[in-house]
C-alpha cells in the first residue's frame, strides 16, 4: 500500500487527490500545507465584496474525509531527503513517503525601497494578505490606494479594488502596463480604458520610497519625481518559486523545479507541480514555468495519475491567461510575444478591439484579444483560436483565408476539423470526473427556466 | 449511452430559430448575441450549422475552474455551470478549445449548453430537423464530414 505525501493544498494538490483516488482508494495520503486548501483565483472576488471567504476554500473535513486524506494543515515541510524517502516538518519532526508531490506555490517577491516595511504597505497574494487589506481599508469607503507593479496579479486584484470604487494609481517600473501579458499597442489600449475609468496610470517609473505621515497617510516617491498620497501601497513586483526549502536535497532546480512529462523530478518518486515547477511545453523544447490555474491543474491530474501506477504523459503546457480589467477582457496565448513570428493585427483603439494573430509557418502559435465581453466573451472566436493553438493545426491555405477574414475565425476552425481532434482526447485516459467539493459530493442538474415548456410542449411528433 | 446534440449540417437553412430560442430559454431575452448555441452561416460555402457544446470528455472548462463550479449532470452528462458557485473569472471560456463557454455580459458569469436538462429547446425548435437530440457512442462524429465540405467547397471557390 503506497504512502502518498503531498506539500502544498493548492489546485495541484486538490487535483493529484482527486486524481489518485480514481485509481486507487487504498493508498495512503497525507497533505501537509501551511494554508488552508483555497483558490488563489478566488481571492479578488472575496476582496471585491462579491463572495465570502469560504467561498475560497477548496477542501474542508467532509472532503478530506471523502477521500481518505490526512491533512495536516498548519505544518510546513522545512527539507526533503531523497536517499531516506523523508520529509522533514517545522518541529523537527519527519515522515517517510513511497511517493512524494512538491506543490508549494509560488511567493511575492520582496521590494528593497525604503518604506516598504511600513505598515499600510503589503503584497496582495494570499488568504493573510486579503484580510489585511480588508482590515485596513474597514471603515474607508474610498481609501487611497498605490499598486506598485502592473502585472497579472496585480491588475486582478486592481480589478477587485475597482468594483469597490476605491480610488487607484498605477505604477509600473517598464514603459508599459502587463508587459508580461500584453504587446505595447494593447497594453495602449487598455491604458486608455482605464483613465476613462478614472485609473491613473504612471509607466516608465519605480518606486524609490515611501514615508508616512502622522495620520498614517503614505508618500509615495517615484524616481521621476512625482509623489503620490496613498493609505495603502500594494507591492506587486512579482513572484517567485517556493523552493528554497529544496536547497541541497539533489532535486534538480533550474528556475523551478525540472520535471518530465510524468511531472517526475530527478527522482523517480518524488513529482512536482504548478507554479514551482518547470515542465513540457506544447510545442516546445525547452521546459517552462507557467505559473496558471490550468497548468497546475494539468500537472496535479498527471501526477496524480502516475502516483497511482498509471502511465500518463503529458503533452505539455499552454500559456494561456485571462483578465478583466474594470471591464475590459484581455487575453494572451502561447507564444505572443515571438519577435520571429508574423503578425496578423487588427487594431481599434477608439473601440477598444484589438486581435492580434502570431504565425510560425502555417501555424498559429500566440494571439492576443481585447475587447468588451460582447467582443470577447460571447464569441467563439477566442476559444476557438485556443482549440486551433492546442492541436498545433497546420492551416495551410486558411492562412491567407484569416489575413483577409481576421475576425473569421469559426471558418478556418471548421474546415480544419479542430474540434473532432479534441473531442476524443483526454489528459488521463478517462472522462473528468466532477470534482465535488462545493456539491458536497453530488453532482449538479441543470436548471431551465419555466419559458423553457414553450418550446419543448408544443412540438408536434 | 448517452444522448447528445446531432447536428445534421445539409438539413439546416441558417434560420436562427434554435438561437432564438436557445437565448429565451437560457437568459430571458429573445437575443441571438446571449444565445449559447451559434448558427455558423458560411454563405460563400452554402454550408450552414448550429454549433455548441459537444459535452466533450476532457470537459476543459470543468477542470479548469478554480471553484468548482462546474460539474457533470448525472442524467445527462452535460457539463452544467453553478451560477451561485461561478465568480466570474472567465478561465473556462480560455480553456476550453472549442470556444462554447460563453461570458453573460449582464452577469458576468460563464454561461453554457446545459442541454436543458435532457429536453434541449434548440432542437424543439429547429423546423427542418438539423438538430437532433439523439443517443450516441461519440460527441462529435457529424463534425469532419462539415469541415470537409466547408474545406472543399473554399478549395473550390478559390482556385477559379
Amino acid at each position: 500500500m503506497a504512502n502518498n505525501i503531498i506539500i502544498g493544498a493548492g489546485p495541484v494538490a486538490t487535483n493529484a487527490i482527486e486524481t489518485i483516488r480514481e485509481f486507487d482508494t487504498e493508498s495512503q495520503i497525507t497533505l501537509i500545507c501551511d494554508e488552508p486548501a483555497h483558490s488563489r483565483m478566488a481571492l479578488p472576488y472575496w476582496l471585491a465584496g462579491q463572495i465570502p471567504r469560504e467561498h475560497t476554500h477548496t477542501a474542508d473535513d467532509a472532503y478530506f474525509q471523502r477521500l481518505d486524506v490526512t491533512a495536516r494543515i498548519g505544518d510546513r515541510v522545512t527539507g526533503v531527503d531523497p536517499s531516506a524517502n523523508s520529509v522533514t516538518l517545522c518541529d523537527g519532526s519527519s515522515l517517510a513517503y513511497d511517493n512524494l508531490l512538491i506543490a508549494t506555490g509560488a511567493s511575492p517577491l520582496a521590494l528593497p525601497v525604503p518604506g516598504t516595511d511600513l505598515p499600510g504597505v503589503q503584497p496582495l497574494w494570499s488568504l493573510d494578505h486579503t484580510a489585511s487589506i480588508l482590515n485596513t481599508t474597514d471603515g474607508n469607503s474610498k481609501p487611497r490606494i498605490v499598486l506598485i507593479g502592473a502585472g497579472f496579479i496585480g491588475f486582478i486584484m486592481l480589478n477587485a479594488m475597482h468594483k469597490r470604487g476605491w480610488q487607484l494609481t498605477v505604477v509600473e517600473r517598464e514603459g508599459q502596463i502587463l508587459p508580461r501579458m500584453l504587446d505595447t499597442d494593447s497594453a495602449g489600449i487598455v491604458q486608455s480604458w482605464l483613465k476613462q475609468k478614472g485609473i491613473e496610470v504612471h509607466v516608465g517609473t519605480s518606486l524609490k520610497a515611501i514615508t508616512e505621515s502622522d495620520d498614517g497617510s503614505k508618500s509615495v516617491e517615484l524616481d521621476n519625481g512625482t509623489t503620490l498620497s496613498a493609505d495603502v501601497v500594494v507591492i506587486a513586483t512579482g513572484i517567485k518559486p517556493n523552493i528554497e526549502f529544496l536547497d541541497g536535497s539533489g532535486i534538480e532546480t533550474g528556475q523551478g523545479v525540472l520535471v518530465n512529462d510524468r511531472m517526475q523530478t530527478n527522482f523517480a518518486n518524488i513529482f512536482a507541480g504548478g507554479d514551482i515547477a518547470q515542465g513540457p511545453v506544447l510545442g516546445g523544447d525547452e521546459k517552462e514555468i507557467h505559473p496558471i490555474q490550468p497548468t497546475a491543474v494539468d500537472h496535479g491530474r498527471v501526477a496524480g495519475a502516475n502516483m497511482a501506477g498509471q502511465d500518463v504523459r503529458y503533452p505539455g503546457s499552454l500559456s494561456m491567461n485571462i483578465l478583466d480589467v474594470c471591464g475590459l477582457q484581455n487575453s494572451s496565448f502561447g507564444n505572443w510575444n515571438d519577435p520571429n513570428a508574423e503578425a496578423m493585427t487588427i487594431s481599434n483603439p477608439d473601440g477598444f478591439i484589438y486581435r492580434k494573430l502570431l504565425w510560425t509557418g502555417d501555424q498559429i502559435t500566440g494571439a492576443i484579444f481585447s475587447g468588451r465581453p460582447n467582443d470577447m466573451g460571447m464569441l467563439t472566436d477566442v476559444g476557438m483560436v485556443k482549440g486551433i493553438m492546442q492541436t498545433q493545426a497546420k492551416l495551410g491555405e486558411w492562412k491567407e483565408f484569416l489575413r483577409e477574414n481576421p475576425f473569421d475565425i469559426r471558418r478556418a476552425y471548421v474546415a480544419n476539423k479542430v474540434a473532432s481532434k479534441l473531442a476524443g482526447t483526454t489528459l488521463i485516459g478517462r472522462p473528468s470526473k466532477t470534482r465535488g467539493f462545493h456539491f458536497g459530493g453530488k453532482s449538479p442538474t441543470a436548471q431551465v427556466a419555466s419559458s423553457h415548456q414553450v418550446y419543448v410542449g408544443t412540438k408536434p411528433s | 449511452m448517452t444522448k447528445i446534440l446531432n447536428i445534421v449540417p445539409q438539413k439546416c437553412t441558417g434560420c436562427m430559430q434554435c438561437e432564438l430560442a436557445c437565448s429565451w430559454v437560457q437568459t430571458g431575452t429573445f437575443q441571438p448575441s446571449r444565445s449559447l448555441i451559434r448558427v455558423n452561416v458560411f454563405d460563400e460555402e452554402a454550408s450552414y450549422a448550429p454549433y455548441t457544446c459537444l459535452q466533450c470528455d476532457e470537459a476543459w472548462c470543468m477542470t479548469a475552474c478554480p471553484v468548482n463550479a462546474i460539474g457533470a449532470d448525472p442524467d445527462t452528462g452535460a457539463k452544467v455551470v453553478s451560477e451561485s458557485l461561478c465568480i466570474g473569472c472567465h478561465l473556462c471560456t480560455i480553456a476550453c478549445p472549442f470556444g462554447t463557454v460563453y461570458t453573460l455580459p449582464n452577469t458576468g458569469k460563464a454561461s453554457k449548453c446545459n442541454l436543458c436538462g435532457g429536453e434541449p429547446a434548440c432542437a424543439a425548435a429547429c423546423p427542418t430537423d438539423a438538430i437532433e437530440y439523439v443517443e450516441s457512442e461519440t460527441v462529435g462524429d457529424w463534425f469532419d464530414p462539415w469541415g470537409d465540405q466547408l474545406h472543399a467547397n473554399y478549395v473550390e471557390q478559390t482556385s477559379n
